[in-house]
């Protein structure tokens, strides 16, 4: 469901987003859950290890080291708080 | 997979043409002790730098280089020996490009995806690619083989051309394409083997014992032949293969073979690797090089040994062998069969 909504977000976005048929098969690569594109942000955030990760020029930038840790408010699931990243 | 003795080389170079001006240091060390256990994992190579080398690779690299072609070609001739389509492929980092190139159109190959650790290795493919219009819809994402960022069951196809001996988990890496494979969908790997750049091992080892009485590790340690099957059963492959191919390169000088090297990104990356590199080592190790395996017309041979795996994701319709015993007719029967039959 979460996966279904992410492609719905995306065809709104247009330009911005990733194309369609990146969005059917990209997961968090650290938890393998669904990602979810955040537009404010213009990243996919994975809500599972509450992470955002950079889409760059289009290319989404799946690399662990290339996330950030999203802030408590921005986060579902609020465990494992950290003030040395956050998702601008 | 000597970043050091590169440098050093460099400098070689300079040293021949006379010219006096300082070359910097290529040095790319981010990497300390404290990192190489990660979460009681050992880390034996620095992916980091693995990254930096590939964003060098990714300007350094030629426009087409015999040796990734052959080795791309021949992954890719495995393709035609499927009756199979593989509508939806995904291409992991090493040389995706070359797979790109001597793609042709083989193994209906609808969506392509080709996935890299560095940046600029992206954004170079994807240049390349707005060149050509033919062929298959590509799409290009940045990620890690180690941690491979695909849904489950989304896959026809994995393919890795010489970019998995570069992981810290191999088994965990390969599991991890298994996943993301649908079922009956398959795993062509190529990885370098153990036998790759045996002249280089040996003559560095015996410079370093000479001038430094001592041994470094400048070789990453590469996979043997007998490991591969028993990667791909590990990982939970079926109908596991593995051939070997060997492929020597001749080069004028050993500065050749490392410039190559290094566009090909498969420079030393070791975390326990020695960041100083001593010129009159690197001198020696050239030196060595041309006298134990230099040839007649004055060139130097580079091995390559490349193992080349495949494994399928289980699927029922594969061929199993069946339970021994199980068989309920019996061939004098068949044979009995069969002639009534005739007759």
């Amino acid at each position: 469901r979460t996966m279904r909504r992410t492609t719905a977000l995306l065809l709104r976005h247009g330009g911005g987003g990733i194309p369609q048929a990146l969005a059917d098969v990209l997961v968090c690569p650290l938890s393998k859950k669904p990602l979810r594109y955040c537009e404010a942000s213009g990243s996919l955030v994975s809500d599972a290890v509450g992470m955002s990760f950079p889409i760059v020029d289009g290319i989404p930038c799946l690399l662990p080291k290339d996330g950030k840790l999203l802030e408590d408010h921005q986060r579902e699931s609020g465990h494992e708080t950290s003030s040395r990243d956050s998702s601008d | 997979m000597a970043s050091g003795s590169s440098a050093a080389a460099r400098r070689l170079l300079l040293l021949r043409h006379r010219r006096r001006h300082l070359v910097p240091n290529h040095h790319f060390s981010s990497s300390s002790a404290d990192e190489v256990l990660d979460g009681g994992r050992v880390k034996i190579f620095d992916r980091d730098l693995k990254r930096r080398h590939r964003d060098r690779a990714a300007w350094a690299m030629r426009e087409t280089d015999p040796l990734v072609d052959a080795v791309a070609d021949n992954l890719l001739d495995r393709l035609e020996d499927c009756r199979k389509a593989f509508p939806s492929a995904l291409c992991l980092g090493g040389s995706a490009g070359a797979v790109r190139r001597s793609l042709r159109g083989r193994g209906g190959i609808e969506k392509l995806t080709m996935m890299d650790m560095s940046v600029d290795m992206v954004n170079k493919w994807r240049e390349l690619e707005s060149a050509t219009d033919d062929g298959p819809e590509m799409n290009f994402i940045v990620g890690d083989e180690e941690y491979l960022p695909m849904k489950e069951n989304s896959q026809d196809l994995i393919m890795s051309c010489l970019g998995l001996h570069w992981t810290n988990d191999l088994p965990g890496a390969m599991i991890q394409c298994r996943l993301a494979l649908k079922p009956d969908g398959l795993f062509l790997a190529a990885i370098l083997g153990g036998e790759t750049l045996k002249e280089l091992r040996i003559a560095c080892t015996i410079a370093q014992m000479e001038r430094e009485g001592g041994i470094s590790p400048r070789m990453s340690p590469l996979a043997q032949v007998r490991d591969a099957g028993n990667l791909l059963s590990r990982a939970g492959f079926a109908l596991p293969g593995v051939d070997v191919d060997r492929y020597t390169v001749k080069y004028n000088s050993a500065l050749e073979l490392v410039e190559h090297l290094r566009a090909m990104a498969e420079t030393n990356a070791l975390f326990q690797r020695s960041h100083i590199l001593k010129r009159d080592t690197a001198l020696a190790t050239a030196a060595i090089y041309q006298s134990m395996f230099g040839l007649e017309d004055g060139t130097i041979p580079a091995t390559f040994q490349v193992i080349y795996m495949t494994g399928w994701k289980e699927h029922s319709s594969q061929q199993k062998p069946k339970r021994r015993g199980s068989a309920t007719v019996s061939f004098g029967d068949i044979r009995k069969q069969f002639g009534s039959n005739q007759d």
